[in-house]
């Protein structure tokens, strides 16, 4: 197989664990949040995280940029202190992936949380067990099925994601070209053959996590 | 050692407004579904919080609206049996009465462990799961559970639901045991007649957010101070004291 | 659950009216045209005072590279008239057989010029100053599908800074997303066309045009589509561009002529 393309296939690998690695940490967070407690600005909270599942991938990417730019709210003083910008590396296609696959993961985890009986999770306090350690031990492992699922999701969703990683990340072969610009690069080139193997493989891959997504969501505890 | 408290909660239209003690006894809250008892329940353990009230066990302020005291439901120190005796699904029987143990000293958790088991007839049954063992049985695991911590009262929420008969006496004798060997305040709660149950040192009769009647089984039941008390009693005067 | 069945309803009515026009009996008068994004503004204003010019007409524009539109064209996008960067996605289509026999007529030339954001935080001043450690992103159109992308590349081979500076390179899609780069700071220069850089003349700044010979000429054909479904209407936009009122507007927008 090309040199390239298994550059592209690495890279996205890459790129999606490591934004759903970020996102099983702060997913898990947000969603146990939203879950258990109330609070003020929680619906808006709520709505901002779900956003990226509702925008297109290009006014996120847009946004993005606006961010993290290198006159950026938060890249031009990360520029001007360190002299580095994260536009057109790879880390921007895993911010570009964080963002766009998050709400999955909170939506998933979220309704997962909340399906577990309140009962059990005032048994454990009555017991002795602090929030945290109810979380822990009761509450996650109970929703652990919707987790699991949502990590997967998620993982499919960040490896696919081309719209927002286009604009922040840009096409620069061998460096950020993920599967999914890869194949837009050479489609849009004409280069059909290799496109077509892309094609395939991706489809194949997404088609394979579905179904173990699936899997996961169908049992519940 | 002791319970007692004196609460007032208003949640939409329903209003709560109820003063009770009780020492090293077994209590039941007696009453029509509604009524309050399960609130005063979750107010006792610190589950939800009363607007005006105060709380004490075993002689500690748990709870003081005046004051501003309010103890979190960890440390209360109470066992709670919860209505439809929730045990943890994804642990075994074992594990689940381990989760009562409060004190971070581990060696003698397994010997109190083995203790609590051998004490309700749960041997044998360490490493099933909940879904593996009946009614009686996860009853039996509640109780264990709640217990092993060393708890200052008993609470438990409607304990015989779903039970059948026989398994209700032997239950209800288990109280009485558990209230003599354990030497603390047991309270439950439950709107069912109690014709079966062994006898409770004391009655508390709830109607509509307040108490209406409270006393010894004898006294609530041959001499109810009000029409809703002979009502709800109806059922059980004629056994009276021949039930004794 | 009635409510929301009809809502569902509404919408699926919605997507069936379509607009007034197709109601009509009589065809509207309309064509596609297909050009250069970097004609974007001369041509908008071209189809303005074409359409006023022939009341009732109505010109719908395509914007985007050169090869992307060409690839569309091939697909079988219903175009009537395309307008591109250079002959290289001209003369595929013409190869092809997708462009009426004698319709094409090369209108305008482009010059190609280095650009840097007007607040720039490196200074770059010539073409040596691409070399330069500081110089760390330099933005072109990709040259597989841009033609100012492969006007670029000839520049930077020319000059000997093509092998040099490939680390540094970003590939645009198209020549207007490279000068918004530029005009955003995301980059330290770029390589556009100087009528990019006269369209947003107060975000970026023209540091220098490209030497003489450096690269071929920039010239850019139109050409009637083979099978236009208008294709009297296509054939007078086409007459217009070239027409003295049109190279005008052409001029006005930082095009060079033609001699």
């Amino acid at each position: 197989m090309d040199p390239s393309v298994l550059f592209s296939l690495r890279l996205s690998i890459q790129v999606a664990s490591a934004a759903t690695f970020f996102i099983v940490l702060i997913g898990v967070g947000i969603a146990y949040l939203l879950a258990m407690k109330r609070f003020r600005g929680k619906e808006l909270l709520d709505i901002i995280c779900t956003l990226p599942l509702v925008l297109p991938p290009t006014v996120t990417g847009y946004y993005l940029l606006v961010l993290l730019g290198r006159n950026g709210w938060v890249g031009r003083p990360v520029y001007e202190w360190t002299g580095w910008n994260i536009m057109f590396t790879w880390y921007a296609a895993i911010v570009a992936s964080f963002v766009v696959a998050l709400p999955l993961m909170i939506k998933t985890t979220r309704a997962s949380i909340e399906s577990v009986d309140k009962s059990l999770i005032n048994a454990s306090y009555t017991l002795g067990h602090s929030e945290l350690g109810t979380a822990l031990k009761v509450t996650l492992p109970l929703a652990k099925r919707g987790i699991i699922a949502g990590t997967i999701l998620s993982f499919a969703r960040a490896m696919g994601e081309f719209g927002a990683t286009l604009m922040v990340a840009g096409n620069i072969p061998g460096r950020t070209d993920t599967m999914p610009i890869s194949i837009y690069a050479h489609a849009s080139s004409g280069d059909w053959s290799k496109a077509n193997w892309m094609v395939v493989f991706f489809s194949l891959i997404s088609g394979l996590l579905l179904y173990i997504a699936n899997h996961f969501s169908r049992k519940t505890i | 050692m002791g319970l007692s408290l004196k609460l007032q909660k208003k949640v939409e239209g329903f209003t709560l407004n109820v003063e009770w003690k009780i020492g090293n006894e077994l209590a039941i809250l007696f009453g029509s579904s509604g009524s309050g008892k399960s609130m005063t329940l979750q107010l006792i353990a610190g589950l939800i919080e009363p607007d005006v009230g105060i709380i004490r066990s075993n002689g500690s302020l748990l709870y003081d609206s005046m004051a501003g005291v309010n103890v979190s439901p960890q440390k209360r120190c109470l066992g709670y049996v919860f209505q439809d005796r929730v045990l943890f699904p994804h642990m075994t029987v074992k594990k689940n009465v381990a989760y009562g143990w409060r004190e971070s000293y581990r060696p003698e958790m397994a010997d109190r462990v083995r203790e609590m088991l051998h004490l309700f007839h749960l041997e044998g049954l360490e490493d099933r799961f909940p879904s593996e063992i009946s009614g009686g049985e996860k009853q039996r695991v509640a109780l264990a559970r709640a217990l092993i911590g060393r708890p200052k009262a008993l609470l438990l929420d409607e304990p015989f639901s779903g039970l059948d008969r026989p398994i209700r006496l032997e239950l209800s004798l288990l109280l009485t045991e558990i209230r003599n060997e354990f030497d603390l305040p047991v309270v439950f709660v439950t709107h069912d007649i109690f014709e079966d149950y062994a006898l409770p040192d004391k009655i508390i009769v709830y109607s509509g957010g307040r108490i209406i009647q409270v006393g010894s089984p004898n006294e609530v039941f041959d001499h109810p101070c009000e029409a809703e008390v002979e009502r709800l009693t109806r059922f059980h005067r004629g056994m009276g004291p021949s039930y004794r | 659950m009635k409510g929301f069945l009809c809502v569902v309803l509404l919408l699926g009515v919605l997507f069936c009216v379509q607009s007034p026009e197709s109601w009509a009996a009589t065809p509207v008068n309309e064509i596609v045209v297909s050009a250069a994004i970097s004609l974007k503004d001369a041509f908008q204003e071209i189809g303005k005072v074409f359409q006023e010019s022939r009341t009732g007409s109505k010109v719908i524009f395509n914007f985007a590279s050169s090869g992307d539109l060409a690839r569309q064209i091939i697909a079988g996008a219903p175009v009537d008239v395309y307008a591109s960067a250079d002959h290289k996605d001209m003369d595929d289509l013409d190869g092809k057989g997708f462009i009426t026999a004698q319709s094409r007529f090369n209108f305008v030339m482009n010059a190609v010029v280095l650009v840097v954001p007007a607040k720039p935080s490196i200074q770059v001043e010539s073409w040596e100053a691409l070399r330069m450690e500081l110089t760390q992103r330099i933005v072109i159109g990709n040259p597989s599908t841009v033609p100012a992308g492969r006007y670029a590349h000839e520049v930077l081979n020319h000059l000997g800074l093509w092998d040099v500076i490939q680390e540094k390179l970003i590939f645009a899609e198209h020549v207007r997303q490279a000068l918004d780069y530029v005009a955003r700071g995301e980059v330290d220069a770029g390589i556009v066309y100087s009528t990019d850089a006269m369209a947003r003349s107060k975000e970026v700044r023209v540091v220098l045009t490209a030497p003489a010979g450096s690269h071929r000429p920039i010239i850019y054909p139109i050409g009637l589509v083979k099978g236009s479904r208008n294709d009297e209407l296509a054939r007078a936009f086409i007459t217009f561009v070239v027409s003295p009122t049109g190279k005008n507007i052409l001029k006005t927008h930082g095009f060079v002529m033609i001699d």
